[in-house]
């Protein structure tokens, strides 16, 4: 089979691309830990208020501004609502669903995940800029899906970084 | 088919120039690799 010279050079340029491409989603999936929010826990999704720690959701200190945000998505709303927390605050949520399938996104962020009954689905951000966050569910869930929704608010001062 | 079709063939080997389709093909992989890591680096700078 004759190849030519320029199919030589493109083909080298599209397997390289991809060979990078992988390469780099590969590094930064298993050796930087950044996955998808499922971690395969399940939950029994009619008895999600009887099972902890989704029968107290809320906001939990675990560490030096770290924290553990237990949530509940159903229709059509979070819980808990309202939700603060200092600047730089580290936040772990986890959410699971008390009826159909949700979505979980604060826009502006990378926390964009599905939430599906009978799986609990974790991920982990940092807010470093205070302000005011809309959690919005992005998967449709119903008469109500347009309104579901909730606010976190970073508290810190103006041009404060940490 | 057991009839005898007229056969064109026309010589590919070095008469065709394939200098328009590595241009188009190195265009559309410029794109494709501009557009990839400006998301990537979107996503790393919202980490």
């Amino acid at each position: 089979m004759h190849l030519h010279k320029y199919e030589k050079i493109w083909l080298l340029f599209g397997g390289g691309v991809l060979v990078l491409f992988i390469l780099i989603l590969s590094v930064n999936s298993f050796a930087m830990g950044m996955m998808p929010p499922s971690h395969m826990e399940m939950i029994d999704p009619t008895k999600v208020d009887q099972t902890p720690p989704f029968d107290n959701p809320g906001l939990r200190q675990v560490g030096d501004n770290e924290y553990e945000l237990v949530m509940t998505a159903f229709i059509f709303g979070y819980a808990p609502n309202e939700i603060e927390i200092p600047a730089g605050a580290k936040v772990t949520f986890k959410v699971t669903s008390k009826d159909v399938v949700h979505g979980f996104a604060i826009p502006g962020t990378n926390v964009n995940m599905m939430i599906t009954p009978g799986y609990i689905s974790t991920l982990t951000h940092t807010f470093s800029d205070p302000g005011e966050y809309l959690i919005l569910c992005n998967e449709y869930c119903g008469i109500g899906h347009q309104v579901m929704a909730t606010r976190i608010v970073v508290k810190g001062k103006e041009g404060e970084k940490s | 088919m057991s009839r005898n079709v007229p056969q064109f063939k026309e010589k590919t080997g070095s008469n065709a120039s394939l200098k328009g389709t590595l241009a188009s093909v190195l265009l559309v992989g410029a794109f494709i690799v501009v557009s990839w890591f400006g998301i990537f680096f979107l996503f790393l700078s919202r980490s």
